[in-house]
């Protein structure tokens, strides 16, 4: 059976307060076109997990559709701090799971693995362990070693924006994976978007995304601009200063909220 | 060289970061840090050719022909590439030791070489929300070396007191547009050399924390003719600027 649908019915099966891991890193294969769809049905609530997150991260802020992020880094790199975001932030509408992004990815592998928690090496001297209660140090029980430990982080969906995807759901990315492969193994569900749609007969590379991991799948060309799909297109980098200078008219342009 | 050239501060701050690499090292850098960049690409071509070149993009040893002005995760740092080796693989790395240097920034550092990157004011309620440490609070405790830059030098950037601890552990050293510190006794920063237009008195007055010499003190060797034609030729683009405004 197809696993193919419209990105419309995927962002449908999206639950209002559900835990998202969006793929991709900074400005690069974001699933962007996903995220519109998000804003435009509403969903409210949301909480995010992402290693690196730039303007996914940001719209969702600037649409009040998040409460929280589990993240590294949010930030536009060298276009300078992500404004919605960390407005809302201080505003106190958005609270932030502030990890490393090495514990993001060790609470994603704990999910993988099965188990509750994962031991980390890091964090020495950091005041995050304690302002976040994310990191908790516990007693080694075979050598007695202090060790940090990172509670599972299980998401509901992982959005994953790739390059080629067939109907049976298995999908290639060109180029950096980052840790989408993580992701995709974590969640409870897997949402693909793509480039382009294939028949699963005529692959002629091999995908990184078993299908059989994935529920959906939807077209989206260019589903992650304006940021990057390597190798179909870069940062498109004068609409990511025109959303820099006035973010809701850029949103605006984009997405009709239904909801209003 | 035939024509007078003004060095910039951005200049210094590569070739510096550049000849602190060793070779044979394992080199890491994340997000917007485009001086690292082009600095780990200066150094394999100029005296550390076994040096390995790790990214966000992916990938062990690229060798980029290009530099983006907007960001150092994109798919050029995988450009020549053979093998990959993905940021968790080099979180990995760091964590059982076998990473030798990360490049890491903060927007406060303090005389132990800490670095906040979560918040101004308090983490609960911050009156300017900052991007977060990223790779930092999990790399610093446990790479070998790191090697910290800021691309301010004044009392706001150079604390005694940071905001926020986002991340502690083995910074070697710390550049600025202005000086480069090194870690010396009892783990604190002292002065180990100052880039060309700076003077001692500078850089007392612009640094929050208690200024002394490191037993290394010297002056900044000016960059070589050498040094200038390769970073002319790596960093065509002058990403190396971007992060200055």
């Amino acid at each position: 059976m197809s696993k193919q649908t419209s990105i419309q019915e995927a962002v449908g099966t999206i639950d209002n307060g559900a835990l998202l891991a969006l793929g991709g890193n900074a400005l690069h294969r974001s699933p962007i076109a996903f995220v519109f769809e998000l804003i435009r049905q509403g969903k409210k609530d949301l909480s995010l997990i992402k290693t690196a997150g730039a303007l996914d991260v940001d719209l969702l802020a600037l649409a009040k559709s998040i409460r929280s992020v589990h993240a590294g880094y949010i930030g536009f790199e060298m276009f300078g701090l992500a404004p919605n975001y960390r407005r809302g932030v201080q505003k106190g509408e958005i609270t932030v799971h502030e990890h490393a992004c090495a514990s993001v990815i060790a609470a994603l592998r704990a999910s993988i693995y099965g188990v509750p928690f994962q031991p980390i090496h890091g964090f020495q001297g950091s005041s995050l362990p304690e302002l976040t209660g994310l990191i908790k140090w516990i007693t080694c029980p075979f050598t007695e070693k202090k060790t940090a430990v990172v509670e599972a982080l299980r998401p509901d969906v992982a959005v994953i924006h790739t390059n080629i995807a067939d109907e049976q759901g298995n999908a290639y990315i060109d180029g950096a994976v980052f840790e989408d492969l993580i992701m995709a193994k974590a969640a409870r569900r897997v949402i693909i978007t793509a480039e382009k749609i294939i028949d699963s007969a005529t692959w002629t590379v091999q995908p990184q995304i078993p299908g059989f991991l994935v529920e959906q799948v939807a077209l989206a060309e260019k589903g992650a601009a304006p940021g990057s799909c390597a190798p179909l297109y870069s940062i498109d980098e004068k609409e990511i200063h025109r959303y820099l200078e006035n973010p809701q008219a850029f949103l605006e342009r984009k997405v009709v909220v239904s909801h209003v | 060289m035939s024509s007078i050239i003004t060095l910039e501060p951005a200049d210094y701050m590569t070739v510096a970061m550049a000849r602190l690499i060793q070779d044979g090292e394992r080199i890491f850098h994340g997000v917007a840090s485009p001086m690292p960049a082009v600095a780990i690409q200066l150094a394999k071509k100029h005296h550390a050719k076994k040096a390995v070149y790790l990214s966000i993009a992916g990938t062990a040893d690229a060798v980029p022909t290009e530099f983006s002005r907007h960001t150092t995760a994109g798919a050029n740092l995988r450009e020549g590439a053979v093998s990959e080796f993905l940021l968790s693989d080099i979180f990995d790395l760091s964590a059982r030791g076998g990473l030798d240097v990360a490049f890491l920034s903060g927007a406060q550092i303090d005389e132990y070489g800490r670095l906040n990157l979560s918040a101004i004011g308090s983490f609960q309620q911050p009156k300017v929300r900052l991007p977060g440490g990223a790779g930092s609070a999990a790399l610093l405790p446990t790479v070998k070396r790191a090697i910290l830059w800021k691309t301010t030098h004044d009392t706001r950037s150079l604390v005694e007191k940071l905001d926020v601890i986002t991340a502690a552990g083995n910074t070697e050293y710390v550049i600025t547009p202005l000086a480069i510190f090194k870690r010396g006794k009892q783990g604190k920063l002292q002065l180990y050399s100052i880039f060309p237009e700076s003077s001692f008195d500078e850089i007392v007055e612009k640094t929050g924390f208690k200024v002394e010499k490191h037993p290394q003190y010297h002056v900044f060797e000016p960059i070589t003719e050498r040094e200038w034609e390769l970073l002319l030729e790596i960093d065509k683009n002058g990403s190396r600027f971007s992060e200055f405004r």
